[in-house]
């Protein structure tokens, strides 16, 4: 496939460039990954059966490729290269992130989802991947609070106060009975619905609506453009997963309030694009000229009680959140009330009530491990034989026709301490532990 | 004697290893001399239960006993009764001294048990490397493996092939003779032929089969004059080898009767492929994978490293419709197969066969169990079926343990028929009498007989004599 | 009949600061008990020989953490030496376990010594246990394609329960607080169950919450002469055997933080919304990351400290104190307040 052959080489040579200068490399990386993603997606007939109702049956096939000893080495390696471009990509200064967020999820329950161009349906799909969601996002924001509205027969309704308990959450969605899909959706009337309920959150933390929307139309009582402004001022982020197409309204409400918009192609596609949405968003940068010590309006000084945990073989007392008898349970460091889990607040005196490792599961996405970088050859290897981390050996021969962002020796180096890992601990370190074993930090 | 390739289905879980019952058969004195040898201590901790292992170990570094009730205050309140079952064996092995009140180790095993660990003493017991020959090249690993596999695969396969009437390689003379003794084969119209207990014995797991055959080396041991404290060391010696290093035979006997028993097993073990000799004179041997895995489960056995063998996990696809697909091009594992199988077709690395009544019939006939069918399938099932729950197709399973329930219609039992009572008084007198003992199996009010079992006839004629006896 | 899930991995880190255990090897009147590196060690090889005798397949890796620099001591996968010399009295795999980790040990000290610093660095125990979980990772993940090289000899499989034991001399390093907390919501995902025991000097907070949120265990190690029944008997048993056998855990965890400013242990504390550094009294400016807090916030939280503080005094029993405003505005004006506070 001498075609083929040629992409290949312009990819190489490219990448030689792109390693020298920083500067240029980010639009070009994005414009690569782009490609990349459509020479995957599509090799020969698949091209055009990228979106699930065009294709008849799923070709999971023709998403790997087998190489000539009919290995899946390379087609591993290129989805793993892909994973270490996109992390590339991340902007390697420190950013300020919202720690403290509050997310409105804004499903669609209109009739458009019981479509069964995603399987099962667009309904059951995204109750699934929307558990999923609220599981990871409340281990990466375990100081959020998420709240769910539910758009049908063209009303907003309430399906889940804002909690920051992720078992409530998951219990407003657990019951699919309750929220069988009925009549045409309303943007305006579900999102001035998340508005109200947002109204009231402190300035420090965010405010944002996550709209899963399948249908392409929208019924409102009012003028939508006014709820946008209103949500402008309010500093509402909006994202949409559109799984349908493109509607101009829902692009428009994610543009001028700094949030995503991306439009499902397939089942795989819809979940990277929801979980897209787990980190915490960067905050907007303050401008320049104002410089780094103006006052931020957005930054504040909390409160917070760190409770003291009973033992578990403690005599038994109610607690104030469900009235119930139980022995273990934390104490409120201000009124000495006692819940039932943290992180909460507290019922009687309203102060913010978390425990430390709760703050501290929060810590990574302030204090990054910065990105490790390919060694390109042998001779720029250092001399250690085997993997700083797990120390598994590396290999001595480097591999021919490795793609972008990999090292054809397996080597990548950090570079603080310069030591060299191998793939696995690379993706571990940056994914798991965000931690260096190198530099311990 | 219990045979007792009989007894357990292939993975039981928590059952011991089948060495410990014999161990626990053996006399005090034995296994003191046993427990003088850290390799022994050594291989006997690992062949024990982690609870055991725990309990030993907690004890090991103490210098003085420990009251029972100390130790039983670590024990959760639920689990007292795995505690106890677990400690009983120790006394029976008098690995832990016998007392009531106090626990504390045999100080033999305690002394051999610590210098293992910490790789004191002289007793040589981990084997006596050789020094480097310089004549000729190292055995490699896969060599080896090739030459343990061969070996055993050999013995397999002549057992498989003797009820067919096919000609395959035969192994030694001694191993045939073992195999006769431990009844896995019988001697009929002059050629061996495999019983029903050989047949279980192939569907049992490598690991399994390999201790089946030493149980009864052990046994034949004794007959045989050798000692069975130094038969049984050498064994625990071997499994504490390096695989792919060579020892020495010397300086590891004292005795001209030592020296014998050693040379004796060496070559007894050569032929079971447990190790390998450059000749049957040599002073120096390597252990096989087989030897050195002995007292681990796995990796199983070179069957999953060999060069002529399937892939490494299992090979056996097993449908619905009561289809087999099984990887493989090994004969054996093709011959194992046929067992229970109808084959239909074959390829160079796969075979095609279906599970029909009449294939599994044979097998029951051949003496092998339904249960014994279906964990064979369990324990050779190939990845792909991993992911199904249950792991094979429960139709098939239901249908292979019904056609086990068919044989199964006619049970026969030994006893006796009492007829002829001169009344009907008479009769239910002795009839109740029998009922009480539990031993009536059939009755007949009508023709004034029963059919009492066969332990209870002695009791019960008693009391018919007595009875006329005393009317008389 | 064996069972093959038993097999359990045990992932030591080692604590080799040779300040600290000089310190601990020294007589009484200063220890009650002297534990010196030499008889600790020897201690330490009985209890791993211990790990591998349970059962063949039983894994082990060893880390140590040598001032500023962190190595692997031993692991189940490094190929075994062919040179190594062997003698009948021992199993080969102890030796194996025995001369690597030695070796290593005196290599490192020796060329610790060489160096001579004026200043020992703090001990990089977050760096080897970081590098215990990347192995513990390592064996965990399926064997890839990519470590075809490895699997002669060591069969990675399933490991159903891989532990890690910190034996740690050294007290808490407050810079450690992040990365250890990191390590530990990672071992939380890996399912590793981290133990702990600390042989020399004052608890460690921080590893105490390290093995209360894994599962494990934690000692403070007192008397030290019984090193050995100690680790034998509360950390090498798998958590199968936990079960039945129990082990030592802790009654109470302090799960509240400390301040980044006094390092004082708060009750309630000002935690800044950007970066979350914990305070324990309110600042105009983040010291952490230089973000500057709203006046208007300030004056609202100063006004309610001395509430807090009355309260906690009082028993909380006089309803709604004055607002004494502008007492202590300001970040430096503060000390008097936090002794307060503090005094809890």
């Amino acid at each position: 496939m001498p075609r083929r052959d040629a992409e290949y080489m312009e990819v190489d040579s490219d990448s030689d460039i792109s390693i020298g200068d920083g500067t240029g490399r980010k639009g070009k990386g994005k414009e690569k990954a782009g490609d990349k993603r459509k020479k995957d997606k599509g090799k020969g007939k698949a091209t055009e059966a990228a979106y699930t109702w065009e294709a008849s049956y799923t070709r999971s096939w023709d998403t790997v490729q087998e190489d000539e000893a009919g290995s899946l080495q390379g087609a591993v390696e290129d989805w793993m290269a892909r994973g270490r471009r996109r992390r590339l990509l991340a902007p390697a200064a420190p950013v300020r992130r919202t720690i403290i967020r509050h997310l409105v999820l804004l499903l669609d329950l209109s009739t458009s989802m019981l479509d069964r161009d995603m399987r099962p349906t667009r309904f059951d799909l995204t109750l699934q991947y929307a558990r999923e969601f609220i599981v990871e996002w409340f281990d990466q924001n375990p100081l959020g609070q998420i709240g769910v509205v539910g758009m049908r027969a063209g009303i907003g309704e309430r399906i889940g106060e804002m909690s920051g308990n992720p078992q409530d959450v998951l219990k407003a969605i657990a019951d699919r009975h309750k929220l069988e899909p009925v009549g045409e959706p309303s943007l305006q009337n579900s999102i001035e619905l998340a508005r109200s309920s947002m109204n009231h959150l402190p300035t420090h933390s965010s405010r944002e609506i996550l709209i899963i929307f399948g249908s392409l139309t929208t019924c409102d009582p009012g003028n939508i453009h006014d709820t946008l402004d209103a949500c402008v001022t309010n500093k509402i982020r909006i994202s949409v997963v559109a799984l349908a197409a493109e509607m101009k309204i829902c692009r428009e409400l994610c543009d001028k309030t700094a949030g995503q918009f991306g439009v499902a192609m397939n089942e795989g596609h819809f979940k990277d694009l929801l979980f897209e949405l787990i980190p915490p968003p960067a905050q907007k940068a303050l401008s320049r000229a104002a410089g780094a010590g103006a006052t931020n309006p957005a930054a504040d000084l909390m409160m917070m009680g760190f409770p003291t945990r009973l033992p578990d073989a403690s005599p038994p007392s109610l607690c104030v959140c469900h009235s119930e008898l139980r022995s273990e349970g934390f104490l409120c460091p201000r009124c000495l009330a006692k819940v039932c889990d943290v992180p909460t607040d507290c019922d009687v005196c309203d102060l913010m009530i978390v425990s430390s490792p709760h703050l501290a599961r929060s810590y990574h996405h302030l204090f990054p491990v910065k990105p490790y970088t390919a060694v390109m050859s042998i001779a720029d290897a250092s001399v250690s034989i085997g993997c700083h981390g797990c120390a598994r050996v590396f290999p001595t021969v480097a591999l021919t026709g490795a793609s972008e962002g990999l090292s054809p020796v397996g080597r990548y180096r950090c570079p603080e301490c310069l030591g060299e890992f191998c793939s696995d601990c690379d993706v571990f370190v940056h994914d798991v532990t965000h931690v260096c074993p190198g530099c311990g930090k | 004697m219990p045979s007792l390739h009989l007894s357990a289905p292939v993975e039981q879980k928590n059952s011991p290893h089948s060495l410990l019952p014999f161990l626990q058969s053996q006399s005090q004195q034995t296994l003191n001399k046993l427990y003088s040898r850290p390799s022994s201590c050594l291989s006997i901790f690992r062949l024990l239960a982690p609870l055991q292992q725990q309990i030993i170990m907690n004890l090991l570094w103490l210098e003085s006993t420990i009251s029972s009730s100390t130790m039983a205050a670590w024990v959760v309140r639920e689990e007292k009764k795995n505690y106890d079952a677990a400690l009983s064996p120790l006394f029976r092995l008098h690995i832990l001294a016998t007392s009531p009140i106090k626990l504390a180790l045999s100080a033999t095993f305690k002394t051999s048990m610590r210098q293992a660990l910490t790789g004191g003493g002289t007793t040589g017991s981990f084997g006596v490397p050789a020094p480097k020959d310089d004549k000729y090249p190292p055995m490699g690993i896969d060599e080896l493996d090739g030459y343990a596999l061969e070996r055993w695969e050999t013995i397999l396969h002549y057992m498989v092939s003797s009820g067919t009437g096919q000609n395959s390689m035969r192994p030694s003379k001694d191993v045939l003779f073992l195999l006769q003794q431990s009844g896995l084969m019988a001697n009929s119209q002059g050629s061996l032929q495999i019983t029903s207990a050989g047949f279980q014995f192939l569907l049992h797991s490598p690991h399994a089969q390999l201790w089946d055959l030493l149980l009864q080396y052990l046994r034949l041991a004794e007959e045989r004059n050798m000692d069975l404290v130094e038969v049984l060391s050498f064994l625990f010696m071997l499994s504490t080898m390096e695989l792919g290093r060579e020892y020495s035979t010397e300086g590891m006997n004292s005795t001209p009767q030592v020296a014998a028993t050693h040379k004796a097993m060496l070559n007894d073990l050569r032929d079971y492929g447990l190790l390998w000799q450059r000749k049957p004179s040599s002073r120096r041997f390597y252990p096989t994978r087989l030897a050195t895995t002995l007292t681990s489960s796995s990796p199983p056995l070179p069957t999953s490293t060999g060069p002529s063998s399937g892939p490494k996990e299992g090979f056996i696809v097993l449908e619905t419709n009561y289809r087999i697909y099984a990887y493989t091009d090994n004969p054996l594992q093709t011959a194992v197969l046929n067992l229970f199988v109808a084959l239909k077709y074959r390829f160079p690395n796969l075979v095609v066969g279906s599970i029909t009544r009449d294939s599994v019939k044979k097998a029951l006939s051949n003496g092998i169990s339904a249960e014994q069918i279906i964990s064979y399938l369990i324990a050779h099932a190939h990845p792909q079926m991993r992911k199904n729950n249950p792991l094979l197709p429960v139709t098939v399973q239901d249908q292979i343990r019904l056609w086990e329930l068919e044989k199964n219609r006619l049970k026969s039992q030994e006893g006796y028929l009492y007829t002829a009572f001169t009344s009907p008084a008479d009769y239910e007198l002795v009839l109740n009498y029998a009922r009480q003992l539990e031993v009536v199996l059939w009755e007949n009010a009508a023709k004034r007989c029963f059919f009492g079992s066969l332990d209870g006839h002695a009791n019960i004629k008693n009391f018919i004599e007595r009875r006329t006896g005393g009317n008389a | 009949m064996d069972d093959i899930s038993q097999a359990s991995h045990l992932s030591v880190v080692v604590d080799l600061s040779p300040m600290h255990w000089d310190l601990s090897a020294r007589e009484a009147p200063e220890n009650t008990y002297p534990l010196s590196l030499a008889s600790f060690l020897s201690q330490l090889l009985a209890f791993l020989n211990t790990h591998i005798a349970c059962r063949h397949e039983n894994t082990l890796a060893v880390f140590g953490a040598f001032p500023g620099k962190s190595i692997m001591l031993y692991s189940s996968s490094d190929p075994v030496s062919p040179s190594a010399e062997m003698h009948a009295n021992a199993y080969p795999p102890f030796q194996a376990v025995d001369s690597a980790v030695v070796q290593r040990i005196t290599a490192e000290l020796d060329a610790l010594e060489l160096r001579d610093d004026e200043e020992e660095a703090p001990s990089a125990l977050v760096g080897a246990l970081a590098k215990a979980l990347c192995y513990v990772n390592r064996i965990t993940l399926p064997p890839s394609a990519n470590s075809k090289a490895q699997a002669n000899g060591f069969h990675p499989g399933v490991l159903p329960d891989p532990r890690i034991l910190i034996l740690s001399v050294s007290p808490d390093l407050a810079t450690s607080y992040i990365p250890i907390m990191n390590s530990i919501f990672s071992a939380q995902k890996l399912k590793a169950t981290i133990d702990v025991c600390q042989i020399y000097g004052p608890n460690t907070v921080f590893l105490q919450q390290a093995a209360h949120l894994t599962g494990g265990s934690y000692i403070l190690l007192e008397r030290r002469d019984a090193l050995l029944q100690y680790l034998i008997m509360s950390f090498l048993p798998p958590p199968s055997i936990r079960r039945t056998l129990s082990v030592p855990t802790q009654e109470q965890v302090d799960f509240r933080a400390a301040c980044f400013c006094h390092k004082n242990i708060v009750d309630i504390g000002f935690v800044c919304s950007v970066c979350l550094s914990i305070f324990c009294q309110p600042l105009a400016v983040c010291t952490t990351c230089r973000t500057k807090f709203p006046i208007k916030t300030l004056q609202r939280l100063n006004a309610a400290r001395p509430l807090l503080a009355t309260a906690t005094a009082t028993g909380n029993a006089n309803g709604r104190p004055r607002v004494q405003s502008g007492a202590v505005l300001g970040a430096n004006g503060g000390v008097g307040g936090a002794v307060a506070n503090g005094a809890r």
